[in-house]
């Protein structure tokens, strides 16, 4: 309860500073008023409701979407450092993403959108496939270089992509930059629908996934299905991962980050650390975001930039702790 | 025998095959022509459009592919390359950071700090007292230090003013446009100085491959004869990134493709098949990358990353089936 109520706490807090940070500083006075008594030619009002608001709701709803798909695959893969992003997901998202905004220019946002699930499904069954994940036996180096091996792959596709026809520089700016500033012209309440629905998924087969997580035998011996289970956390891991490529971008390192900080905080259980790393997720994606707009104030640096920085030295602080043994 | 002389065979071919093809094709009597008289079309190919570019491929390839080579046998594990290891990545991001805060050191000076400070960083963190550090540590340590020296050099990105910013992004995929023989003198002298000092080290390497304490027991002091090795090795990638960007793959393909062709066994034959694959590889990545779309000039890293990526795939279910993943 009083995890919760921390948490919470830390929420409104970064909530209050998102509304209150940037080019024009605000104060959440303003913010009461612009919701009680909206006025539509104060700028101050305008700037919060149509800025500084979707903006927030972008960053808690990918953030939190990001900390389940993260905590899924580390339960899953039995891999502590499994992330959507170091693992390729992120990039097969966004690089569908790019193939369908180039296919069906910009006029449908929500359309393009869906392109990014097909892609986040395929990049996740194949680098669980080649990173030996559906043996159930990933270690960690070997699917973490399947999923570099996936990046570099979609990487140099998007460059060339983006070489040969110059639009798609403007569409991959748009799509994929990771980042929350565009986030008012995406399809964010369809997305979060998707995310919940990939978040309800994750909270209903969790018991399944821990059963999995012993072992593929001691989980057929409590009468799991492997096969389905593992089908089951995929298309979790795809509908959350998906919704948050759409609305932010591709975002790394987030998805390993927030079930690590979840699972100090609340112990072993998969519901639990379900909620308190969605909640982390919600709270470092909206941080990272106002940090972003302070260090570089009036100009800003992408949140996803921001994340990056941080977890490139969480990942060396994760891999230092693997034991030899638990390596392979 | 017979291996050696195939890869050197396909390493000419592809080099003048490189000098022949281009946005206008030129045939082998006008490029014959200009190297015989120093004029013409022949002569302005080899001089400046085509030839200064081969010989910087050439000589990158080389060094990237030789200092693959090596950490590979260092490390007794053929995924231990620079690029997975985060060195190229430490590379670059010095290079940026040059161009960012306008540090007017030569781009060499600054990519091989950049390699050995994050070599050193890895190095301190994947360090275990006691036992040997397990190669896979290193390698997972190495790849998380690499991800955050990208992520950096991202984020000197967005300070830097839109030209300076696609210039630099241009440069980071790994691209050898517009070299002149500046590049190919820079690559080709540090290459040499530097591939002396690789092969002086080729004994202790040869005790050093066979683990640290056979090592000891051959009369290897193993720690020093790491450092110095690795150090080696750091600044061959170096010195390559420095004239065509952070190449991925190149080191890591080199080694094993070497040593398949010619079948050689002891390190001094291995790290020579190595420098010629990695040169073969960069120089035909090139050309594809450059040829395969007509009126369009991919860089260089987009081939060697399509070319790179099942490879590494294709490495890691072997490694599995071997067990040794």
């Amino acid at each position: 309860m009083r995890v919760t109520l921390l948490l919470a706490l830390l929420l409104g807090l970064a909530a209050a500073l998102s509304l209150t940070t940037g080019p024009r500083a605000l104060d959440l006075a303003d913010f009461v008023t612009a919701l009680t008594a909206y006025d539509p030619y104060d700028p101050a009002h305008v700037t919060l409701m149509a800025i500084r608001l979707p903006r927030l709701v972008a960053g808690l709803i990918a953030g939190a979407a990001l900390g389940v798909a993260g905590t899924v695959m580390q339960t899953l893969t039995r891999n502590p450092l499994a992330d959507p992003g170091i693992l390729g997901i992120n990039a097969g998202a966004a690089f569908a993403l790019l193939l369908g905004a180039t296919a069906l220019g910009r006029s449908d946002q929500a359309a393009i959108a869906l392109f990014a699930f097909p892609g986040a499904a395929l990049a996740s069954v194949a680098v669980f496939a080649l990173g030996g994940g559906m043996r159930g036996d990933a270690g960690p180096v070997r699917l973490t270089l399947a999923g570099a091996a996936l990046n570099a792959l979609l990487l140099s596709l998007v460059t060339g992509m983006v070489l040969v026809r110059q639009e798609s520089l403007d569409i991959l700016r748009f799509w994929v930059a990771g980042s929350l500033t565009e986030a008012v012209y995406r399809p964010v309440a369809e997305m979060a629908f998707l995310a919940l629905a990939g978040a309800v998924l994750a909270l209903l087969i969790a018991p399944l996934i821990e059963a999995l997580s012993m072992g593929a035998d001691v989980a057929r011996g409590l009468g799991t299905r492997p096969a389905r289970v593992q089908a089951g956390g995929l298309l979790a891991v795809t509908l959350t991962t998906g919704a948050a490529v759409v609305i932010a971008g591709p975002i790394a390192f987030l998805g390993l980050m927030a079930p690590h900080l979840a699972r100090n905080v609340s112990g072993a259980a998969l519901r639990a650390q379900l909620g308190v790393s969605a909640a982390l997720g919600a709270l470092i994606l909206t941080l990272a975001d106002v940090a972003g707009r302070i260090i570089l104030a009036p100009g800003e640096v992408r949140a996803g930039i921001m994340v990056a920085l941080l977890g490139g030295p969480v990942f060396v602080w994760i891999a230092r702790r693997l034991r030899p043994g638990a390596m392979a | 025998m017979r291996g050696a002389a195939v890869l050197a065979g396909l390493l000419a071919l592809a080099s003048v095959a490189a000098l022949l093809r281009g946005q206008i094709d030129a045939s082998p009597a006008i490029l014959w022509q200009g190297l015989v008289t120093g004029e013409g079309p022949g002569a302005l190919i080899l001089d400046t459009i085509r030839g200064p570019r081969v010989a910087t491929a050439l000589g990158a390839g080389a060094v990237l592919g030789l200092s693959g080579t090596i950490f590979q046998t260092l490390f007794r594990n053929p995924l231990a390359a620079p690029d997975l290891l985060g060195f190229n990545a430490g590379a670059g991001l010095a290079i940026i950071a040059g161009i960012a805060f306008g540090i007017a050191l030569p781009a060499p000076v600054l990519a091989a700090l950049g390699g050995l400070v994050v070599a050193a960083i890895v190095g301190a963190l994947a360090w275990r007292r006691g036992s040997g550090t397990p190669a896979l540590t290193i390698i997972l340590v190495g790849l998380g230090t690499g991800f955050t020296a990208t992520a950096l050099a991202t984020f000197l990105m967005t300070l830097l003013p839109g030209t300076a910013a696609a210039e630099a992004q241009r440069w980071l995929t790994g691209s050898l446009a517009a070299r002149n023989w500046g590049h190919a003198a820079q690559v080709w002298g540090a290459g040499i100085a530097l591939t002396l000092l690789a092969f002086s080290q080729a004994r202790p390497l040869k005790a050093m491959e066979l683990g640290g304490e056979l090592a000891t027991g051959l009369g290897v002091r193993a720690e020093p004869a790491r450092w110095r090795i690795s150090g080696v090795a750091v600044l061959l990638a170096a010195a390559g990134v420095a004239v065509a960007g952070p190449v991925p793959f190149v080191a890591l393909m080199a080694g094993p493709f070497g040593a398949r062709m010619t079948g050689a066994r002891s390190p001094a034959a291995r790290m020579a098949a190595g420098a010629a694959a990695g040169a073969l590889i960069v120089v035909l990545s090139d050309l594809l990358a450059r040829s395969a779309l007509p009126g369009l000039q991919l860089p260089v890293g987009v081939a060697t990353g399509l070319l790179g990526a099942p490879y590494l795939l294709w490495r890691l279910s072997r490694e599995m089936y071997k067990g040794e993943l």
